[in-house]
């Protein structure tokens, strides 16, 4: 849900930069690339201004100016200097690079911790959801664009505007001044796609210089979506038609995360799907094909595109492969594909236990969600009818087994369904249900495990801690049978013992039972005993509110409610009736018949004491209690349990790996996170799955991917590299956090020191060891003067590391000769013009840019003999000469070793960020022989490795 | 109400592709003169209707119109008064607008755009009666777009956009030419009414031998970007279409006109 609200909210925000490709496109027939430029222009200018303290309403304001002005330079370049528009596009928009690097003064512009026009929104939410909250002041704000738009183009000038752009001769003729219109509609839709990066920035948290790239592509679509979609040719049709394109392109990015295809293909698809819908469109847009059918139009394009068709075609191809392949990966071969329907009624901790235990030990001996079996996994929300709208939609998809949780449920899929396995797990009794009359004598289709909390056994656990006469108070929902069943067994149990009384109330809805509990506390009760009860465990909050203000103690039967309040708890592991669940199904799927195997009966108990509780009630727990107890919540509220336990206990967790993208330094880190979450044990001692996130160094992407593990929720975040941690930062406000690969988390907002951080995100701050490399350098060469570096100011990281080496070459007496670069095709270029102003010595840090270019800038040093420093380790291997680095696997050790401690339980607002630099050096001899000189054995001690 | 005066062009001077296209062009057109061109292919007709319109610079020479230089004006600037329709039905229209769009885009010829809206229900029933005028079944297709319409029909209404706001002079360049018999009947017929009735300063490129002696009262000849006979309305009266052949012979003699071109203006013309 919040995967769709948040892709909403996305497409929102991008339609008004669609609407300036719209205009530039559409109205205006111009291909203006400027659009990528000034999208990060819009962006820069917000968040610089409101970095600075200005209102964002303003800023964003500045913003739309700011790409106005990029457009109108565009348009003159066109216009008046007649130069090619798509040309002129991208003269600007290379100009505009520079100029935003200028305007931000640096690389990336944090907004985490600013009053933004989101921000402002939350103040005035009226208790809704805030991406839904959002969604609807968006979804008012685009209404009165849409009419303003729609209105804007019937008007005197909207009209010569589009006549211009349609027919710039006709317009001329007619008295329009061409060039002024042109000049002013470009200017007008750069200056939306300057608001659009303005919003934009405000949305995600942050500007950054590369988050444009792209947009004129993702424009382009969203504009030939909308139109595939709305086919009208009226005005305000077309206008809510950009703005429709830009939330289905949106959502197509959200599917394709959520069926889980690669991002990088889907790009690829884009890019197909817009040259197709071009190649048709070009050919059914002519005019005389008004009158065609659909058949001719389709004869027609081919006949006109021959030739594009097939590049096209081919290159669709090519690109859905991997793609179809993702969605394929849901169903392989065919045959050996086993389906799984599991269905239970609630969101119940009892039953959430029972499923993820299933699942994790279905995974466990062999079945691969998307391998080789597909697991439904469906939630009535408590409401019965669903549950069989869930069971014919399982029947429907020809489910091989059929996995009902709780009673009711369980109860429903019997009734329907008659000729295919059913495996019940988590049912007190299975016989009242009809389903058998004994273990083995049972319906030839069902079969299960079952078992009730055994209601001597917790009457026991009571009369422990109260010892004497004692009146218990029961609440239970009397439409229920298991509940029923419960109940008489308490009853029963407790007629055996004349000094207990049993006081009763029912309810038939989770609502009436604070009544009830008002009510047992109105007759004197001295604990609540609750039997299992799906309704009332849902209720277990308002039971509490009466156990806590009266001073009742409360005994429940499900342990994983203890912490709620409840004083103790005895209840079956229903981690066991999952796993047991488990391999009753991989049983029918290796061919037995249901009907003959056996119900199975769960046995493992667990007893859980809650000691805050028990102070706070002024309860003294007997040792004799404690020393059975698997699960204790201490005076301070933390869980602490028995180590046999855990494995079983805790439910599987799911931790989302996010790293920006693929290069040299961010994999290690992610190999070193992963072998050392292994390292530590956490992968066994608590059920953890491991989900890979790559945004493949796109900014709309990684958007999308944070909002897309916010809305599965998953239990830990690990994020690598600056911008993941960033846009993570931004949508992630409770899931706990830790990033690792970032130099400075501390000048993006997540944290002022290293205790004081946003309290759900903690991590690893790397900075690059530059000062430790130049002092190597001095050491080494003593007469060395000048030091070569090329760097790309808009790297954030690079721009730290060259400040550092600013401060630190003048201590050791160097001198830092600098060269900028825009794009590794520059560096090259940049080395040499280095190379003639004659430098000693090379160094690069953290630059990403020249990283990519490394080994032909290492040949080329080499072939000059210019030693090559560096901070990255790996680069000796590659052919630097000695690098004083971070060993950035080490790093991800680190992070997964934090991780690991959150994992176990510790809070992550108390673990304070580590700036941790696990400095290596790499030195490679063999270059040095090359030059000439011998480095001193004291020297060559200190290297971790030397090649 | 025209007057032009030693005008010169010359396209892609000093290369291979050289072309003077105008030598020296001098003509006086009075107010309410309807004068059809005519001259063989690459005569510089269109050129010259170009230069009064503005579509580019003349080399030497002056247009003055209603007694203002406009000479350095551009296009765009002298289509406040002056309007033209194309040979090709393409032109004269934006085919993606609607009939109403494109006649409201005319109307506001004279005016600045605005954001404002005034295209409204009063507007567009003058426009319905305007078209309603033109015979061409259009009246109830307002809403369409140009794109859904005949070649005669956007001929027909280019020329209803360019004398929605009277202009001072009307370029009409092969208007009829694309268009089939009937079609441009129909539209030949529209432009008379419309000169006639506005009583408008026009020019008319024609390659009709026919429609060159019927319509207008003066026919101007040209040949290699010079004007070489100005018959008018009395003379007119006076020729048919082998009359004018002959004029062609005469001039053929007094060595304005070779053998070849005769041969093509007979093909031309007849
Ligand atoms: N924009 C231009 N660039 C180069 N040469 C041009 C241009 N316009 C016209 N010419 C040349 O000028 C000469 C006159 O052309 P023009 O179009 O005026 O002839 P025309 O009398 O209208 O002929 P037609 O009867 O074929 O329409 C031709 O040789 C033509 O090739
Ligand atoms: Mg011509």
């Amino acid at each position: 849900m919040e995967l769709w609200v948040g892709a909403l909210n996305l497409g929102f925000l991008y339609a008004f930069m669609t609407m300036g490709v719209f205009i530039t496109f559409r109205i205006h027939d111009f291909p203006d690339i400027t659009v990528d430029g000034s999208f990060t222009s819009g962006a820069a200018a917000t968040a610089v201004l409101i970095a600075a303290g200005f209102n964002p309403p303003a800023a964003l304001l500045a913003g739309m100016l700011i790409g106005m002005a990029a457009g109108a330079v565009t348009a003159w370049i066109h216009a008046r200097l007649d130069i090619n528009g798509l040309l002129a596009g991208i003269l600007v928009m290379t100009g505009l690079y520079s100029v935003n690097l200028h305007v931000m003064g640096r690389s990336n512009i944090p907004l985490l911790n600013q009053a933004t026009l989101f921000t402002w929104m939350q103040k005035i939410n009226p208790g809704m959801h805030a991406e839904i909250w959002i969604s609807c002041v968006l979804c008012v704000i685009l209404a009165v664009f849409w009419l303003g738009m729609s209105l804007f183009f019937r008007t005197d000038l909207g009209l010569s505007m589009r006549a211009t752009g349609n027919n710039p001769v006709m317009a001329a003729a007619n008295g329009v001044n061409v060039n002024r219109m042109k000049i002013f509609g470009i200017a007008l839709a750069n200056g939306f796609v300057g608001l659009s990066g303005g919003l934009v920035a405000q949305y995600q948290g942050f500007a950054d210089i590369g988050m444009g790239i792209g947009s004129v592509v993702i424009g382009l679509a969203s504009v030939i979506i909308g139109e595939s979609i709305l086919r009208k040719p009226s005005i305000h049709v077309k206008v809510i038609g950009v703005i429709i394109g830009s939330v289905v392109f949106r959502w197509m990015i959200a599917f394709a995360l959520y069926v889980g295809m690669n991002p990088i293909d889907l790009k690829l698809l884009t890019a197909g799907f817009v040259l197709a819908t071009l190649v048709i469109s070009g050919a059914v847009g002519k005019p005389e094909s008004a009158k065609m059918t659909w058949a001719e139009r389709f004869k027609a394009a081919i006949s006109h595109n021959r030739m594009m068709i097939a590049v096209g075609g081919i290159v669709i191809l090519a690109i859905s492969i991997p793609g179809i392949r993702a969605l394929l990966t849901h169903r392989p071969d065919a045959g050996k594909i086993h389906r799984i329907g599991i269905v239970q009624i609630v969101d119940h901790s009892m039953l959430n236990v029972t499923r993820d235990a299933f699942l994790e030990e279905m995974n466990r001996i062999g079945y691969q969600s998307g391998k080789n079996c597909l697991f439904q996994v469906e939630n009535a929300n408590g409401d019965m009818s669903s549950v069989n709208t869930i069971l014919d939609k399982f029947l429907a998809d020809r489910m091989d087994v059929i996995v009902p949780i709780s009673t009711g449920c369980t109860q429903a899929a019997m009734h329907k369904i008659k000729d295919q396995p059913i495996v019940f797990a988590t049912v007190a009794n299975p016989f009242i249900i009809d389903a058998g009359r004994s273990d083995t004598d049972h319906l030839p289709n069902v079969t299960g495990v079952y078992g009730s909390v055994p209601m001597d056994k917790v009457l026991e656990m009571v009369r422990q801690v109260r010892k004497g006469k004692i009146r218990i108070g029961s609440i239970w929902d009397a439409g229920q049978v298991n509940s029923v069943y419960n109940v008489e067994q308490l009853k029963q149990v407790v007629q055996q013992d004349a000094d207990v009384v049993f006081v009763g109330a029912t309810v038939t809805g989770s609502s009436e039972v604070f009544q009830a509990a008002q009510s047992l506390a109105q007759q004197q009760i001295d604990m609540f005993v609750l039997a299992p009860d799906n309704i009332v465990y849902s209720a277990l909050d308002s039971v509490i509110k009466v156990s806590e203000s009266k001073k009742i103690p409360m005994v429940i039967t499900d342990v994983e409610r203890l912490s709620d309040g409840a004083l103790c708890a005895l209840g079956y592991d229903y981690a066991t009736s999952g796993i047991q669940a488990a391999h009753l199904v991989d049983r029918i799927l290796k061919g037995e018949s249901p009907g003959s195997i056996p119900f199975e009966k769960y046995s493992r108990l667990t007893i859980g004491v809650n000691l805050r509780a028990a102070r706070q009630m002024g309860i003294a727990i007997p040792s004799e209690l404690l020393d059975r107890t698997t699960v204790i919540i201490a005076e301070d509220g933390k869980v602490v349990q028995k180590k046999e336990l855990i494995h079983k206990a805790v439910q599987a967790k799911r931790l989302a790996l996010f790293q920006f993208g693929d290069n040299e330094l961010m994999n290690q880190a992610a190999h070193g996170v992963l072998d050392e979450l292994k390292v530590q044990g956490v992968m066994e001692t608590y059920p953890l799955r491991i989900d890979r996130k790559n945004a493949q160094n796109e900014f709309y992407m990684a958007q999308s991917i944070a909002q897309e593990i916010v809305s599965q929720n998953y239990d830990y975040i690990v994020t690598l590299s600056t911008p993941a941690l960033q846009v993570t930062a931004q949508v992630n406000k409770l899931i706990p956090h830790i990033f690792g690969a970032v130099t400075d988390p501390y000048r993006m907002g997540i944290a002022k020191t290293q205790q004081d951080h946003i309290p759900n995100i903690t991590g690893v701050a790397t900075f690059q060891p530059v000062e430790k490399t130049i002092q190597v350098m001095r050491e080494i060469f003593p007469r060395a003067r000048r030091i070569g570096i090329v760097w790309n100011p808009a790297e954030a990281c690079s721009e730290a590391c060259t400040y550092k080496a600013r401060d630190e070459v003048g201590k050791q007496g160097f001198e830092l000769v600098e060269v900028n670069v825009s794009s590794t095709s520059e560096v090259m270029d940049a080395v040499r013009s280095l190379l003639t102003r004659g430098v000693d010595l090379f160094l690069t840090s953290g630059d990403n840019t020249v990283n990519m270019a490394f080994n032909s800038v290492a040949a080329l040093l080499r072939e000059r003999r210019i030693p090559y420093f560096s901070n990255s380790f790996s680069d000796v291997e590659r052919g630097g000469f000695i690098a004083v680095g971070a060993d950035y696997e080490e790093v991800g050790r680190e992070t997964a070793r934090m991780a690991a401690r959150v994992i176990s339980g510790e809070d992550v607002g108390r673990i304070p960020i580590n700036n941790y630099l696990p400095e290596k050096m790499y030195v490679n001899r063999m270059l040095a022989k090359e030059y000439g000189m011998e480095l001193p054995e004291a020297f060559l001690n200190r290297a971790a490795k030397i090649r | 109400m025209i007057e032009i005066s030693g005008l010169h062009k010359t396209f892609n001077a000093n290369t291979v592709n050289e072309v003077h296209a105008l030598k020296g062009i001098s003509v006086a057109i009075a107010p309410g003169d309807f004068i059809t061109l005519i001259g063989t292919n690459g005569s510089g007709k269109s050129t010259l209707l170009n230069a009064v319109a503005g579509s580019f610079l003349p080399d030497q020479g002056k247009i003055i119109i209603d007694t203002e230089d406009v000479t350095a004006k551009k296009d765009f600037q002298r289509a406040k008064f002056m309007s033209r329709v194309f040979q090709n039905p393409f032109m004269g229209t934006a085919t993606q607008m609607t009939i109403a769009e494109n006649l409201h885009i005319a109307y506001l010829r004279d005016q600045e755009s605005l954001p404002r809206i005034r295209l409204d229900k009063a507007r567009c029933e003058a426009y319905r009666e305007a078209v309603k005028a033109l015979e061409m079944q259009m009246e109830d297709r307002l809403d369409n777009i140009i794109g859904s319409l005949s070649g005669g029909q956007r001929q027909a209404l280019t020329l209803l956009m360019a004398v929605l706001r009277r202009p001072k002079v009307l370029l009409l360049d092969e208007h009829t030419a694309a268009l089939d018999p009937k079609s441009a009947n129909q539209v030949i017929r529209l432009t008379q009414n419309f000169v006639e009735q506005g009583n408008l300063t026009t020019l008319m490129v024609t390659h009709s031998m026919q429609q060159a002696l019927q319509v207008g009262n003066r026919t101007i000849m040209m040949n290699k970007g010079e004007i070489i006979d100005d018959i008018s309305l009395k003379e007119k009266q006076r020729l048919t279409a082998s009359d004018l052949l002959d004029k062609f012979a005469d001039l053929r003699k007094s060595e304005r006109l070779t053998d070849e071109m005769l041969e093509e203006l007979r093909r031309e013309y007849i």
